[in-house]
């Protein structure tokens, strides 16, 4: 709270706190994301700046903190990699590219540094950690997975709701 | 009115908290979590699920790069305006990153390859120096079986210098990560500590009333800055829309001194409430969310005269 509202005040020091409070956490999913640690520090950097500028736009009522910072950073990560899919000019649906690197991205970039990760995989099934990724990673709608994967929507939704569900019993 | 269970299970709540809704959406279920506590509660359970799945991603950064993004991120300050401002931290570290991307990938190749080569080539050149047809082939042979067990030894011992390295990577990562974990949890404790330590703060002992016997808070009020700060260590938890409402009496008069916010009302951290000028003793009472301008005395939870 104390770092809330040091924020709110435009207390620039209270960016030092911040960086060292979350800049693991938004670092490893923006790494996640965009997979080069050039482009994870850049988007990390943009993210920073973006949440010191729009911070009047984060209500408490609505969340946590870390919430807040990790939707801005998650979206800004997302952006970077539609936008490349863009910059290479091959009008195919980027979709379909960005979601296909993200399958790929999901095989060979998985290290398993981290207890709490490990831990959380093995109770997702390969199907139901496939669709939380798309979701959570690729910024993707539930119809935009259901037709990537061609599932059928309600089967994705059951999916995504049942690996939540596994989630949030080993958070508690 | 809608059917609930049908509503958390058309899958809305997990695209509000994934973000993929639009403005007039994300409105909308927002107002439905303020009508239904079911909902409300299940929005929060979905959010705290991937939070979590988020941070067990937490990679710490290379610790050179904690300088570079504070930096840029502090030259986007002094840059004409916000507006501008997030363009120019972008380009600043693409002159400065690519050093750090060659790096790793070299020791490897480095030392293995060499190693291969002085080998294969030792042996090979004792070949025109044998005399006999017979003694040659025996040397041939015998020098190819060297050969092939110096090439098996180095690739065994290559493999080995590869598993040690990547398992020195984990470690250190791991290490790393976890240091920087907890200088974070260290920074707050400290931040809270010097509250705590300053003499200037009287420390109250707010304790429940009989309707909640259980309960007990703390209030560290600075009589010369008239801060406050609350501290809770067991509240009952609160009905849908309700929330603690801190009060300082004032000579019997209630004034009010703040609303808790969720983390510290769970105890997870310390809050700053309103400065007091004057106070006699500190309550709580649970109120509509966003507070009252008086007290609702029947909900009185915790009491403490200072």
């Amino acid at each position: 709270m104390l770092l809330v509202q040091r924020l709110r005040d435009r207390d620039e020091g209270a960016m030092t706190i911040f960086y060292d409070k979350y800049a693991a956490a938004l670092y490893g999913v923006i790494l996640r994301i965009v997979k080069k640690e050039e482009t994870a520090e850049d988007v990390l950097q943009e993210a920073m700046v973006k949440i010191w500028h729009s911070f009047a736009s984060y209500d408490a009522s609505k969340g946590r903190l870390f919430t807040w910072v990790m939707n801005v950073s998650r979206n800004l990560a997302i952006d970077k990699i539609r936008s490349k899919q863009y910059r290479v000019g091959s009008r195919t649906q980027p979709l379909e590219d960005s979601s296909a690197a993200m399958r790929l991205a999901a095989d060979t970039s998985f290290r398993p540094e981290h207890i709490g990760l490990q831990e959380m995989t093995r109770q997702l099934n390969p199907d139901q950690r496939q669709i939380v990724d798309l979701l959570y990673f690729g910024g993707f709608t539930q119809s935009e997975v259901a037709e990537e994967l061609n599932l059928p929507l309600g089967t994705v939704k059951t999916r995504a709701r049942a690996a939540i569900k596994v989630l949030s019993k080993l958070v508690r | 009115m809608m059917d609930i269970q049908q509503y958390i299970e058309s899958g809305i709540l997990e695209e509000y908290a994934l973000g993929v809704l639009s403005a007039d959406e994300r409105a909308e279920v927002e107002r439905v979590a303020q009508q239904e506590p079911a909902v409300a509660r299940e929005l929060v359970a979905i959010t705290n699920a991937l939070d979590s799945y988020a941070a067990a991603h937490a990679v710490a950064p290379p610790a050179a790069m904690r300088e570079r993004v504070l930096q840029a991120w502090e030259n986007s300050l002094r840059e004409t305006g916000p507006a501008v401002a997030p363009a120019a931290p972008v380009m600043a570290t693409e002159a400065l990153t690519p050093r750090m991307a060659i790096a790793p990938a070299e020791p490897v190749t480095a030392t293995a390859v060499p190693t291969q080569g002085d080998e294969g080539g030792a042996v090979v050149r004792q070949m025109p120096a044998a005399a006999s047809a017979g003694r040659t082939r025996w040397l041939v042979a015998a020098s190819i079986a060297l050969l092939l067990i110096s090439g098996l030894g180095n690739y065994l011992l290559y493999n080995r210098l590869r598993q040690t390295e990547s398992s020195l990577e984990l470690a250190q990562a791991e290490q790393s990560r976890y240091a920087a974990t907890q200088q974070a949890a260290l920074n707050e404790r400290d931040q809270q500590l010097a509250i705590l330590r300053n003499q200037a703060f009287r420390s109250v002992e707010l304790k429940g009333t009989p309707k909640a016997p259980e309960a007990l808070a703390r209030v560290y009020y600075n009589t010369t800055t008239k801060a406050v700060y609350v501290d809770v260590r067991n509240l009952p938890e609160l009905p849908e829309g309700k929330q603690y409402q801190l009060w300082a009496l004032d000579n019997g008069q209630p004034v009010d001194a703040g609303m808790l916010a969720t983390a510290t009302a769970t105890g997870d951290s310390i809050q700053q409430m309103k400065n007091i000028a004057s106070a006699q003793a500190f309550a709580m009472t649970v109120e509509d969310i966003g507070g009252k301008p008086a007290p609702t005395m029947s909900t009185l939870t915790v009491i403490g005269n200072i």
